[in-house]
Parts: structure tokens; C-alpha cells; sequence
């Protein structure tokens, strides 16, 4: 019997390189094209086919999330604030999603199982939140190292502890999206697997909890869709409004 | 753990799944959230002006039921007043018709007793000059006898007088 991390071994199906670098497309890449053009499929059937005031069930969906994500921008960044990284914040939340549930097929892949993805998203974020940061406040975003009202001899000690801690951010965000996907995988993977083993009477056994633990997973891929997408929000919040 | 060991495949995940993100955001920023904001904005704004509106409608139905009802009010007192107008003329004219009915009856009745008054008189006088023939001629035919003037002429007034005295009384 295969290791229940096997399936999550990539293999290049099309070999691409770019100026050195290796873009080779693998499995996790085509399923994560297909669940982005599903959902941007469902995206542009239920928002194109004229769009209407009083809304059919597709619509409906979907304007339940919008006004879920914009409630959420909305808390954490600000209203008016908020408008600008609307879109940012319902494409990750989406694209999140997307991953999440797409490798929750069997045969797929969940390419949010990869910490290196995760990794680049956290970063990505990160810097990003930097950026606004800088921007808005200038050189005065350095403030967001020293907590208000602390005393001025804590200084040299806090610098320290919340470079760690705005450090600790983009690890978190990564290491928490990557680890929920792996374990749920592993799981998933490891019930199977002792259901194709084990004899038939007893075998029902795991692959009955296999289909619970599959609905508790796209209950998963949701809650972590959300806490990345929230996570996200609170610190693009934080860098705009400086604590 | 794969995701810790290959890294040979890192770069082309970062990099297609950065590109797609990428491509993701773009497509729906252009083509999704304009369309389903604005919908979820216009739908805001309708019901918001809807509530407005229906609660202007409200207000204005009950500035017209107020005045409605004081038209109705104004309605029935006038209506009151002319229905009490017309009782007291109805009233008057049926007096004045009676008093007038009243004095034409008094007058035909005293024109009647004016006229039968005459045609007594008439009659009288009528009664009395052929008593007067009737007296003599039966007078002298029951005395078979001439008598003087005065004696006729005694006789017969005093044969009227009885007439007259017993027609009275008949």
C-alpha cells in the first residue's frame, strides 16, 4: 500500500521552462484552471445573464457571498476604505474557495495543500499590506512597531517582539491553509485507504467515515477560505489604520 | 512530506498559481463584480425609495381620509339644515294652505247662507202673495157670503200671520 502522502507528489505533465525557471504544468496546476473556469463560468452565467432586480436562485448565491465578503471588507477595512480592496479580498476568498473544493474530487488535487502556494500568497499579502502601509503613512508606518500608550523604556524590548510578530503573520496564514488542506487529505487518504484494504465487513467502516470526514472537508474549505480571506482583511485593516 | 521534498516543482507552483490568481482577479473585477455591485446597489437604492415612497403615499392618504372625512361631516350638517329648512317651510306652506283652505270654506259658507237667505226672501214673498189668493178664495167660498173690504182684507192678514207663524215654526 502507497503512503497516504503519495497523492501528494506532483509530476510534470508538460514540461515548460521560462528563462531558467522550471513552469512545468503538473496536476495540481490543470485542477486548479478547471475550478477557476467553473467558477468563473458560474460567475459570468449568473451575473451576465441579465442581471435582474429581483434575483433567480443562481444569483441569489452569489450576491449572498458578495454582500457576505462585502460585510466582512467592510468590518475590517472600513467602509469607504473597504471599496478599494473589495475585489482583492472576494478574488482571494474565491480563488481560496476554488482550490479548496476542487481537490476535495477524487483524482484531483488541492494545490492549497502546498505550502509553497500558500507560502507565496502569505508573502504576497504581506508585502502587499507593507506597501499600503508605507504608502498611506510613510516613514510614521514604523509606528505600528510600538504599541500606543506603552512606556517609552519598553521600546527597545516591544521593536523586537512585533517585528516577530508582524514576521509571525505571513507564516501563520501560510502554515494554517497548508496544514488544514494536508491533514484532511491525509485523513481522507488514509480512511481509503483502509477501506480498499480491509475485507468487506469491516471495510464499510472507514469508508463510511470517509464520507463524513468529505463533508466535514468542504465544510473546511470553507471556514479556511474564510479565515485566509479574513485574516487577510484584518491586516490590510491594521496597516490603514496603524493599530 | 512531497510538499517539504520536491522542491523542483515550487517555482512552477508559485508561478502558475500567482499568474492564474492573477488572471482570476483581473476577469472578475472586469466582468463579475461591476454587473452583481451595481444590481445589489440599484436594488438598495429601489427599496430604500420604495419605503420613502410608500410612506409619502401614506401620509398623503391620510391627509385625504382627514379631509375626506371633514367634507363628509360639513356634507351631512348641510344636509341636516336643508332637510330642516325644508320641514319648516313644508310646515308654513301646509299652515298657510289650511288657513287659506279654512277662509274660502268660511266664505262659500257665508256666500251659501247669503244666497239662501235670498232665496227665502224670495220665496217668502211668493209663499205669502198666493196664501193671500188662496185665503180669500177659499174664505169666500166657506162663507158664501160678499163681506165689506175691510172685513176681507182683516181676514186674509190674519190668515197669513197663521201661515207665516206655522211655517216659521215647521
Amino acid at each position: 500500500m502507497d503512503s497516504p502522502l503519495h497523492h501528494f507528489e506532483l509530476h510534470p505533465i508538460i514540461h515548460l521552462s521560462l528563462g531558467g525557471l522550471d513552469i512545468s504544468i503538473n496536476k495540481a496546476i490543470i485542477a486548479m484552471w478547471i475550478g477557476l473556469a467553473l467558477v468563473f463560468g458560474l460567475f459570468m452565467v449568473a451575473s451576465g445573464k441579465g442581471r435582474l432586480l429581483i434575483p433567480g436562485k443562481l444569483q441569489s448565491v452569489l450576491e449572498i457571498a458578495m454582500e457576505f465578503i462585502q460585510g466582512m471588507v467592510d468590518e475590517f477595512i472600513g467602509k469607504e476604505e473597504g471599496k478599494k480592496y473589495f475585489s482583492f479580498v472576494a478574488s482571494l476568498f474565491f480563488f481560496i474557495l476554488t482550490c479548496n473544493l476542487i481537490g476535495l474530487i477524487p483524482g484531483s488535487y488541492t494545490i492549497t495543500s502546498q505550502i509553497a502556494v500558500t507560502g507565496a500568497f502569505a508573502v504576497g499579502i504581506f508585502l502587499m499590506t507593507l506597501v499600503i502601509g508605507f504608502s498611506r503613512h510613510g516613514g510614521h508606518f514604523l509606528s505600528i512597531l510600538v504599541p500606543p500608550g506603552i512606556p517609552k523604556v519598553m521600546i527597545p524590548i516591544m521593536i523586537p517582539i512585533e517585528i516577530i510578530s508582524m514576521l509571525a503573520r505571513p507564516l501563520s496564514l501560510a502554515v494554517r491553509l497548508f496544514a488544514n488542506m494536508t491533514a484532511g487529505h491525509t485523513v481522507l487518504a488514509v480512511l481509503f485507504g483502509l477501506a480498499m484494504t480491509a475485507p468487506v465487513w469491516i471495510g464499510w467502516m472507514p469508508f463510511g467515515f470517509t464520507v463524513i470526514i468529505n463533508g466535514l472537508e468542504v465544510a473546511i474549505a470553507f471556514i479556511q477560505a474564510y479565515i485566509f480571506t479574513t485574516l487577510t482583511c484584518v491586516y490590510i485593516g491594521d496597516v490603514i489604520r496603524l493599530h | 512530506m512531497p510538499q517539504f521534498e520536491q522542491f523542483e516543482v515550487f517555482s512552477s507552483l508559485i508561478f502558475w498559481s500567482l499568474l492564474s490568481f492573477g488572471i482570476f482577479f483581473f476577469l472578475l473585477k472586469k466582468f463579475v463584480f461591476p454587473p452583481i455591485l451595481d444590481t445589489l446597489e440599484e436594488r438598495e437604492k429601489k427599496i430604500r425609495e420604495d419605503i420613502e415612497s410608500a410612506d409619502k403615499l401614506k401620509q398623503e392618504a391620510v391627509a385625504i381620509k382627514e379631509s375626506l372625512e371633514n367634507e363628509l361631516k360639513s356634507a351631512h350638517e348641510k344636509a341636516k339644515t336643508i332637510v330642516q329648512m325644508a320641514t319648516s317651510e313644508s310646515k308654513k306652506i301646509q299652515e298657510k294652505s289650511l288657513e287659506e283652505t279654512q277662509s274660502k270654506v268660511k266664505q262659500m259658507q257665508n256666500d251659501m247662507e247669503r244666497e239662501i237667505e235670498v232665496a227665502r226672501n224670495k220665496l217668502m214673498s211668493e209663499v205669502r202673495g198666493f196664501t193671500a189668493a188662496l185665503t180669500i178664495s177659499s174664505t169666500e167660498k166657506f162663507l158664501k157670503k160678499t163681506m165689506d173690504d175691510t172685513d176681507r182684507k182683516k181676514l186674509a192678514e190674519e190668515s197669513i200671520e197663521e201661515v207665516l207663524k206655522e211655517m216659521q215654526q215647521g
